[in-house]
């Protein structure tokens, strides 16, 4: 049996069900990260002994990481903008440079723990390390998350396409809403955790 | 339908110049000294409203969307301040508006004061 609205759009919503179920769940996200966020700044503005992890921080290599981050936010769109053009192989060019800059974003990443790690700077450190680790680390962790659906539907199912494009693109846009949402929080967690 | 879409692309190239400024702006901000943490935490969350912004409106396509998604993140915005405001009403710098109470660390503060009491005098009596 075909599942109903993957491409027409419902009658009551005016979407299809994949667009309103991945809003749903970066509602969930804004409050998931929200609450860590508001924890963070509570944390840091009345702690009158804050260990300042600033000067403990790789600000190029964190500024590295968000124009990699940005640039990945373009390259998403534009494979779906591809998709609509009906160009499959931009499609995967674009989809490719998306994974290449998630994955420089890891990589980077693991430089900056290591580093931390080898000079002892574990969560336990301080109340900054631990808001650092979680927060960070929790982001992290969507990237991961994001990788592995970009790898899905540049490898095993991008056989869709052939069947059913219309549902392929939707797939592609709602894999975009989460990616864009990641590069959402970074735009935030940039400047109060490695600038301010 | 093609048209729409080329139109697109040229305000993708627009919106990732100006997200690329905006990093640089926020990167130099953090080498101003400002007065005081919040307003300095102020600069920074400002200019990154205006990137998230940006990224909503153009690459999520929240300036042209449904009404029903409008509605959830009407929602989810209001949820979200009240989840921002709850702790920040309830003890910000070190003094609680509402009951006068004092800042929870300042118990921690006591006792490195007393520590630091107990040290000077120690020291002295040698």
């Amino acid at each position: 049996m075909k599942i109903p609205y993957n491409e027409d759009l419902r009658p009551d919503t005016g979407l299809y069900n994949a667009k309103l179920g991945i809003w749903l769940f970066l509602a969930s996200e804004v409050m998931l990260f929200g609450a860590l966020f508001s924890a963070y700044i509570m944390l840091r503005t009345s702690d009158p002994y804050w260990f300042d992890i600033k000067p403990k921080l790789d600000i190029p290599l964190a500024t590295l990481n968000t124009v990699f981050l940005i640039t990945s936010s373009v390259t998403m769109v534009m494979s779906w903008v591809s998709l609509k053009l009906k160009d499959l192989s931009k499609f995967k060019i674009y989809l490719g440079l998306t994974l290449l800059c998630s994955f420089g974003f890891l990589v980077i990443k693991y430089f900056e723990y290591s580093a931390k790690f080898a000079h002892g700077y574990f969560p336990a450190f301080s109340t900054s390390f631990a808001c650092y680790f979680t927060i960070t680390g929790l982001h992290v962790l969507h990237v991961i998350g994001g990788i592995v659906v970009f790898l899905y539907l540049i490898g095993p199912g991008i056989k869709m396409w052939d069947s059913e494009p219309e549902r392929f693109t939707n797939r592609i846009e709602v894999a975009g809403l989460y990616w864009h949402f990641v590069d959402l929080v970074w735009i935030f967690l940039f400047p109060a955790l490695y600038l301010l | 339908m093609s048209d729409d879409i080329k139109h697109h692309i040229v305000t993708y190239r627009n919106v990732f110049i100006a997200l690329l400024f905006l990093t640089g702006i926020t990167v130099g901000a953090s080498y101003i000294e400002f007065s005081s943490l919040t307003l300095g935490l102020f600069v920074g969350l400002l200019i990154a409203s205006i990137k998230g912004f940006l990224v909503a409106a153009n690459f999520m396509h929240l300036n042209n969307e449904k009404s029903f998604i409008y509605g959830t993140l009407i929602v989810t915005i209001v949820f979200f301040f009240v989840l921002l405001t709850i702790p920040l009403s309830w003890d910000i710098n070190g003094h609680d508006v509402k009951t006068e109470r004092n800042n929870p660390f300042d118990e921690y503060k006591v006792v490195k004061e007393k520590s630091h009491d107990y040290h000077d005098h120690h020291e002295d009596s040698h």
